[in-house]
């Protein structure tokens, strides 16, 4: 008798203990016990769909090889997108509808700086944990956000980056030409901290707007000042229109571009000018191209997933990032709550990802989690090449 | 003299750029008395046009030219129907806003056809993209058809409103609406005409310009920003004025860029701009109407 009533109360106390289990755990958003629901927002249409879209198409796959090798603790994940057009407005609104209406558990995303950077408020105040996918703003990692932790390089970074690479190639008059928007401004001002604390001053600095239709004035000015190496703080489109009237007038500086450029073959056919790219050399996120043998297995699955879309460096963002975020998820463990997904996130040291040019580190003081640019080039007729990476201090 | 004539160069060939868009803002605001807002966005979307029959469809350049022109027509008789026409007895906001409303709408149309094709897209040469020397000055072909295309359609514009009967009858309803319809011209059809024939040269503007440049959906504003700059520099009711406001500011833009910053160039023709209107506030080519009493 006494037996029996030990077992019925040992039933009744797992029973309770298990719902008291499933409360809390509902009580997590996006969390049940068997899915994580993942929200992303960034650009699905329009010219910012490649920051956007892309990465989104590169974190599908990888969580559908999750899925399929069964989930996280046993929990599936869930990727909900939301279109913020690379618009400030758009993006703050669609951070409110992933963290309100969606229940999301966390996030990956921001494609476009000034959209995400004008989120960041937003993200603060719903303490829902984000992995920046594609943005390069400053603002969005510092000062630091206990939450938001970035995959993708900042600009300051990359500014620096620019800088040694042509210090490096033994560049002695160095020019720089530059957009002075929000997005330019956010890496002029650094390139020019740079300069002044290396005591070098730039031979000529010249602007753009970044619907530039002609750069004649521009390339003269840097041509008169003998520059032999030029940064480029431009867009794609106002750099390719520099490019082509760079060749026009006979200038052929070293151009070293950022990751605004990211894609080296898309701009030579941009700038459609033949030969005026063999000097061109450009930073990307990650340490390959999209035809390199080493992420064979990722062009697979995203031409599986995605009929008629080819691997694309894009692509390659939104895998690494999304890589980081299932390992901080597994380091969280089973009792899943953002708190804990925050604290491994802040635990990640040297993480090697299949992208990234090297080991992603993200301490409490500083979640610039990657600090090493890749510089690529492209070499007319050839395919896209990896020259090596500049680790950033 | 070198670095001067690089500059006025490219400056005239940007300038006929903007003169061509300033010429279809006048058109449409010389015979309807509207600013067409939309008129940026209906140049981007005859470019789209373009791109699409000639690199995705592999269509040649000058039936490619031809169609997008058409449906640039198209487009700006569509902008009266739905924007102006019902439109005509509201106040100037409510016209303002109606066309602005409409410049959202084909952003919007041209993002979700063509916005995932790529971020900005390239449009092949009709020449060769090498650089060519003419008389110890680097050129780029392109950039001669560029000036030269431009010169032509303002020639051939200028045949139509003086030499065909559709002409005669757009600068009739424009110099006195009211007297055109007492003599039997249908306003109506004048006013749609006007319309079709600013988008169909911002259409040419568009194919023309391609090639020198990249198609991207947001591209519209900053050139009617430049054209509409080039129509007020000309008086905005005077078709020479037009043309010689946007060969003005592109080689304003170009001297300043080279001359004096960079950093100048995008304000630099605003700043004569506003001169000139404090100067002479009817433009550089429109005439107050004498009144005789």
């Amino acid at each position: 008798m006494a037996t029996g009533q030990g077992v019925k109360g040992a039933a009744i106390g797992l029973l309770m203990t298990v719902a008291a289990m499933q409360a809390v755990q509902a009580q997590v958003p996006g969390v049940t016990a068997d899915t994580i629901r993942i929200g992303s927002f960034g650009a699905l249409t329009g010219p910012g769909y490649l920051y956007g879209k892309l990465p989104m198409n590169g974190i599908e796959v990888v969580f559908d090889q999750v899925n399929a090798a069964g989930g996280i603790n046993g929990r599936k994940l869930q990727l909900v997108r939301e279109d913020d057009r690379c618009d400030p407005a758009a993006a703050i609104g669609a951070v409110k509808k992933l963290v309100s209406e969606d229940n999301v558990f966390a996030l990956i995303g921001g494609g476009c700086s000034n959209a995400t950077f004008a989120a960041r408020e937003a993200l603060d105040q719903a303490k829902i944990p984000l992995i920046v996918m594609a943005s390069v703003h400053d603002g969005i990692t510092t000062p630091v956000a206990p939450a938001i932790f970035s995959t993708a390089l900042t600009s300051t970074i990359e500014s620096q980056a620019q800088l040694e690479y042509a210090l490096a190639q033994n560049a002695k008059r160095i020019a720089v030409v530059s957009m002075r928007d929000a997005w330019g401004r956010a890496r002029y001002t650094p390139l020019m901290e740079a300069f002044k604390k290396k005591n070098i001053k730039p031979v000529a600095d010249e602007e753009m707007a970044p619907d530039a239709n002609d750069a004649t004035a521009q390339v003269l000015r840097l041509k008169a000042a003998n520059a032999d190496a030029v940064l480029i703080v431009l867009y794609p489109k106002p750099a390719a229109i520099f490019m082509r009237d760079a060749q026009k007038l006979g200038f052929k500086p070293l151009a070293i571009g950022q990751s605004g450029i990211a894609d080296p073959a898309a701009f030579e056919d941009q700038v459609g000018s033949p030969g005026a790219t063999t000097q061109f050399r450009t930073i990307s996120m990650v340490r390959y191209t999209p035809e390199d043998p080493a992420v064979d297995k990722w062009r697979k699955a995203i031409e599986a997933k995605f009929p008629g879309d080819r691997l694309s460096v894009f692509n390659l963002f939104g895998i690494g990032s999304a890589e980081v975020m299932v390992e901080g998820l597994k380091r969280a463990g089973k009792d899943l709550t953002r708190d804990g997904l925050v604290a491994a996130l802040d635990k990640l040291t040297d993480f090697q990802t299949d992208v990234y040019g090297a080991g992603i580190t993200c301490t409490t003081g500083d979640h610039r989690c990657n600090k090493a640019p890749v510089w690529i080039a492209k070499e007319p007729g050839k395919p896209v090449r990896v020259l090596g990476v500049t680790k950033v201090e | 003299m070198e670095l001067f004539t690089y500059l006025l160069l490219s400056g005239l060939t940007t300038g006929s750029l903007y003169a061509l868009i300033a010429l279809g803002i006048v058109v449409v605001n010389k015979s309807t008395g509207m600013i067409n807002f939309a008129h940026g966005e209906l140049f981007m979307f005859s470019g789209f046009v373009a791109w699409m029959l000639h690199v995705q469809m592999g269509m040649g350049y000058l039936p490619s030219f031809a169609i997008a022109v058409a449906v640039g027509f198209l487009l700006g008789a569509v902008t009266n129907l739905i924007a102006a026409r019902p439109m005509r007895n509201a106040d100037v906001v409510g016209l303002v806003l109606a066309t602005i409303g409409l410049a959202f709408v084909f952003r919007g149309a041209a993002r979700v056809i063509w916005g995932g094709k790529g971020d900005y897209l390239s449009f092949p040469p009709i020449t060769s993209p090498d650089p060519v020397t003419i008389a110890g000055i680097m050129v780029i072909p392109q950039q001669i058809a560029v000036l030269a295309g431009a010169i032509v359609i303002m020639l051939v514009f200028a045949a139509f409103f003086r030499l065909t009967r559709a002409g005669k009858m757009m600068q009739a309803t424009a110099d006195n609406a009211k007297a055109s319809r007492l003599v039997g011209i249908r306003i109506d059809r004048i006013y749609m005409l006007s319309f079709g024939t600013g988008a169909a040269i911002a259409a040419a503007a568009a194919v023309l310009m391609a090639p020198l440049t990249l198609l991207y959906p947001d591209m519209g504003f900053s050139f009617f920003i430049k054209g509409f700059a080039a129509a007020v520099l000309g008086g905005l009711t005077s078709l020479p004025g037009a043309v010689l406001g946007g060969f003005c500011i592109g080689v304003i833009e170009a001297l300043a860029g080279g001359y004096i910053s960079s950093s100048f160039m995008e304000v630099s023709a605003f700043i004569v701009i506003m001169f000139v209107l404090v100067l002479r506030p009817t433009g550089l080519l429109s005439f107050g109407k004498l009144r005789q009493v």
